[in-house]
């Protein structure tokens, strides 16, 4: 049913990879077959390359993460240049890369003894406190240390690049291009607002690009539809209507009183520095997934569902042979029937709730597949040296603690971790937003008002970055703030007032169910004086 | 003998310490975290490359405390003296020139050199982008947070308490000294102004006009490199200057300038100035992601000097104005005040009285 050829997902039944020309690339010298459109990291895994870096102070293995340039586990030296995040670089014919950490290479790195020793010799912040006492101890320390430390190769080359600025006006700008941000550009300029919308990936979608799957939720003209599709129908959307430009491989880093810094890339060669004056910004970043605390989850091959998803969905490349999944949410169910339809074992799936987390269907599908669920159930720790060989669960107790002679070692060469998202929200920090910790909303959310504008004017927030919920509500989110930010800015008039009203009702309907309960409470903790649109 | 700081940076916490080993009852008071202040936002460069004596003596003298402090204390402010290098465009050659002839009057080992110098210290220089440089081989680099930390250890280790998130307000009833924080009133017999960019404020309290400028200051990291970065490096044409931190960050910025409001957001504008100009210095840093960027507040005195000594209300001190070298000057003027307190009188702190 499903092919595969060197680490790469040849025929799919729903999916179909359209790979570019073969290229090769150089890692620590040895040639690896590539193909254009893939990233580096994502070549390197499809090669069978496990450890990517070391850690800076123990020297732990470290492998690919994330998959979306997020925790700087995947960097490299490319081309001379060092700190490059792989995960986020396309392969080029003869392209150079090269591990930074460790002695010869990360993977056979020699320090990794500091792993075993260097917390009883040197413990966490002993490098203040050892050896102060006499000048010439502490010299030789300070000198000793520094050849230690510093994580990328000092610079080999100089970086060839042209960069140039281009200043922007606009009316809105939309930061993300998943259905929040889409939903919110399409509803600003369908009433005429000047709309940019920006986001880092070289495709819209978001996270909607991974959810091969039929969609859940209750939007009416959605549920049943493939994320995939979803995203396809907005972007489409989104390219009738003229005053809205997108640009895509566009990242804002940074939000400064009503301008944003914004660096986008051209090609391999030429990039920019965008200063973006928007009137009105629209934050709708998305989330990044949680992780959870036990033994070794730093070893190459535990993962996060996202991270599976991308090198499994987006770049067709086979994460492991037999994954375990922490997590029995909606999506841990989901992914562990894209693994089987992909042709990985799923080795089991454990959950810390008495219960399965996820709805009704997902997990009787992945039960006909014959995929254990064991509830109740925690992941101790992570077996392998330099990547993952095993795993031990065990059973937990009323008090949530493990049951001791409960523990069971399971097979497997990855492990997904599951257990849910939190905003993605350092744009929103940085740009001085008041913000709170809203347990139901997922993590730290800014405060907002009912129409999403939050404690910074002009400022709004949309999807999953607001508070984590699902697609549906997302778009929703999206039409109140794009609707808003138009009507606030004179676009619109009368016929767009209504509309908002509408989408408001709308997206309170829509949580008046048993499922936005949570949300609702949520909502209420971080609610800003409600704002009367004039 | 009663005394209040107010201010948990390098300046206040130096007075205390000091104060503390002489057995002064001493209370610091800091309004939020340690290391808010421009203590724990600066670069921490060190020189006695200044162009007046009782500056270069200050500085010298800081240089020691920095040593014994370390060990006293038994905390490592991960000090490097891997020198202290200024560099100059063509049009400021003059300037650098007198400056260096001074300091070499005033016993300061500095030494004029030529571009290709420099680039012996630090081979990815670009020597085009200058025309000239001064080179202190004593000067360097500390961490700025531990040396905070490191004081503050050795306060609270003496008995001193160290109030965080307290800010204090002092209050001038007939002759006596009120500091009001925590909700209390202490009555003591001195209080020194320490508050760095907040000392103006704190002054008036008393009826002192102090009259300090405030500047911001912005600065950035890239992601870490392995150190092979030495000296520290301020370009004196262009107010860039850059080192590698401990962790291997580059940690560069530009010399601030006057502001009115008392914030500390980072600007854009930094970003693009600073990005043109470390590029044409050190070429190579040209594909590096930067990591972080903040900004910092510090006060300026009268001329630029720093303001250090009893006003005419008896009991308050200033110890502030330090500008962009408070990490050079510091620890010995803190040393100087407690000098003060117990005797009277400091010659090292003398031309900066009030
Ligand atoms: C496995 C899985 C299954 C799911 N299944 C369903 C389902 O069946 N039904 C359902 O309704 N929902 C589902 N969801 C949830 C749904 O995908 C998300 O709620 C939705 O995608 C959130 O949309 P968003 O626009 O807020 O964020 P995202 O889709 O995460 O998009 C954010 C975008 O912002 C971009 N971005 C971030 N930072 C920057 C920056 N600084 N500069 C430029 N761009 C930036 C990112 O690249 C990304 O494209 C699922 C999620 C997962 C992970
Ligand atoms: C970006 C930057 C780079 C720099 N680089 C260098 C360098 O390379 N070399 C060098 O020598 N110097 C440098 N400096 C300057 C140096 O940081 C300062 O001169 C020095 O830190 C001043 O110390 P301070 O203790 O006087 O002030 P601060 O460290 O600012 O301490 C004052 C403290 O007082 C507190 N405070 C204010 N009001 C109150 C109140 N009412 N109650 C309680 N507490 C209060 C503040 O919160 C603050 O923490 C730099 C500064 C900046 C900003
Ligand atoms: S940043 Fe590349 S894997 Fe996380």
């Amino acid at each position: 049913m499903v092919k595969i050829e060197h680490g790469r997902l040849q025929e799919h039944p729903i999916v179909d990879f359209k790979r570019g020309k073969e290229v090769t690339i150089y890692f620590n010298g040895q040639p690896i077959k590539a193909y254009e459109g893939e990233t580096v990291a994502a070549a390197l895994y499809a090669a069978g390359v496990r450890v990517f870096s070391r850690s800076f102070r123990w020297h732990r293995p470290r492998g690919f993460f994330c998959a979306i340039g997020k925790c700087s586990a995947c960097m490299m030296e490319v081309d001379g240049i060092p700190n490059v995040r792989t995960c986020k670089v396309y392969v080029r014919d003869g392209m150079q890369v090269r591990t930074q950490s460790g002695l010869p290479d990360a993977e056979k790195d020699v320090f990794s003894i500091f792993d075993d020793v260097i917390d009883r010799v040197f413990p966490h912040g002993s490098h203040y406190s050892k050896f102060t006492t006499s000048k010439k101890a502490r010299d030789f320390m300070v000198k000793r240390m520094r050849k230690f430390t510093g994580f990328g190769n000092p610079p080999r080359a100089v970086f060839q690049g042209k960069a140039e600025v281009e200043e922007i006006e606009t009316d809105v700008l939309v930061v993300g291009g998943g259905p929040g941000g889409m939903s919110a550009a399409i509803n600003a300029g369908k009433y005429g607002a000047k709309v940019l919308l920006v986001d880092e990936n070289p495709f819209l979608g978001g996270q909607l690009i991974k959810q091969t799957h039929r969609f859940f939720g209750s939007a009416k003209e959605r549920a049943g539809t493939r994320g995939i599709r979803i995203a396809g129908i907005l972007e489409e959307e989104l390219n009738n209507i003229e005053n809205i430009e997108v640009r895509k491989e566009t990242r804002v880093f940074g939000i400064y009183n009503g301008e944003a810094g914004a660096y986008q890339r051209l090609n391999d060669d030429e990039g920019k520095l965008l200063r973006i004056r928007a009137k009105k910004i629209v934050v709708a970043t998305g989330a990044y997934e949680r992780t959870l605390i036990f033994e070794n989850n730093d070893l190459p091959g535990v993962y996060g569902a996202g991270g599976v998803q991308t090198l499994m969905n987006v770049y067709g490349i086979k994460p492991g042979n037999t994954g375990l999944i922490v997590g029995s949410g909606n999506v841990g169910l989901i992914l562990t029937y894209q693994l089987m339809q992909a042709g990985v074992n799923v080795a089991a799936i454990v959950e810390a709730m008495p219960r399965i987390g996820g709805y009704f269907v997902h997990a009787a599908k992945v039960r006909r597949l014959g995929v254990p669920i064991y509830v109740r159930h925690t992941i101790l720790k992570a077996i392998g040296r330099k990547s993952v060989e095993g795993a031990v669960i065990a059973k937990l107790d009323d008090r949530w603690q493990p049951i001791p002679g409960t523990e069971k070692e399971i097979k497997c060469d990855f492990i997904c971790v599951a257990v849910g998202l939190s905003p993605t929200h350092e744009l929103l920090y940085q740009a001085g937003c008041e913000m709170k910790f809203v347990p139901e909303l997922g993590g730290i959310v800014p405060l907002r008002s009912k129409f999403n504008e939050t404690s910074v004017k002009g400022l709004y927030v949309a999807g999953d970055v607001a508070g984590i919920e699902e697609a549906t509500a997302a778009i929703m989110e999206g039409r109140i703030v794009g609707i808003h930010a138009a009507v606030t800015l004179g676009y619109g008039g009368e016929e767009a007032k209504k509309e908002l009203e509408e989408a408001v009702r709308e997206i309170e309907e829509f949580r008046s169910g048993p499922f936005g309960e949570r949300i609702v409470n949520g909502l209420k903790k971080c609610t800003l004086e409600s704002e009367v649109v004039s | 003998m009663k005394v209040a700081v107010i201010g948990g940076g390098v300046a206040g916490l130096s007075a205390a310490y000091f104060l503390a080993k002489s057995g002064v009852d001493v209370k610091v008071f800091e309004q939020k975290y340690l290391l808010y202040g421009a203590s724990g936002r600066n670069s921490g460069g060190l020189t006695l490359q200044f162009n007046n004596e009782p500056l270069i003596r200050l500085a010298k003298r800081t240089l020691e405390l920095y040593d014994s402090i370390q060990s006293e204390v038994g905390f490592n402010f991960l000090l490097r003296k891997d020198g202290y290098v200024k560099i100059a465009s063509e049009r400021d050659e003059a300037k650098l020139k007198e400056e260096v002839e001074f300091q070499r009057r005033n016993g300061v080992n500095v030494e004029l050199v030529e571009p290709e110098f420099v680039r012996v210290l630090f081979p990815d220089i670009n020597t085009s982008a200058f025309s000239v440089a001064s080179y202190f081989a004593d000067g360097g680099v500390v961490f700025p947070w531990p040396v905070v930390w490191g004081l503050a250890k050795g306060c609270r280790e003496l008995g001193v308490e160290v109030y965080d998130y307290t800010p204090a307000n002092v209050e001038l009833k007939g002759n006596e000294l009120i500091v009001k924080a925590n909700g209390e009133s202490y009555k003591v017999d001195y209080v020194i102004n320490a508050a760095g960019a907040w000392s103006n404020e704190i002054s008036k309290q008393v009826g002192v006009e102090l009259g300090n400028k405030v500047y911001k200051e912005e600065i950035c990291v890239t992601e870490s490199l392995k150190p092979y970065v030495d000296p520290y490096v301020m370009d004196i044409s262009t107010g860039v200057y850059f080192s590698q931190s401990m962790r291997g960050e580059i940690v560069g910025g530009i010399l601030g300038s006057e502001t009115t409001t008392l914030e500390t957001k980072a600007s854009l504008d930094f970003l693009t100035s600073y990005a043109k100009r470390i590029t044409e210095l050190v070429p190579k840093l040209r594909g590096m992601a930067i990591l972080r960027q903040w900004a910092g507040l510090y006060d300026v005195g009268r001329n630029g000097m720093p303001v250090i000594g009893e006003t005419k209300v008896k009991g308050f001190i200033q110890l502030n104005g330090f500008g962009r070298h408070g990490m050079s000057l510091a620890l010995a003027a803190g040393e100087g005040v407690a000098e003060l307190i117990m005797k009277g009188r400091s010659s090292i702190i003398e031309p900066f009285k009030p």
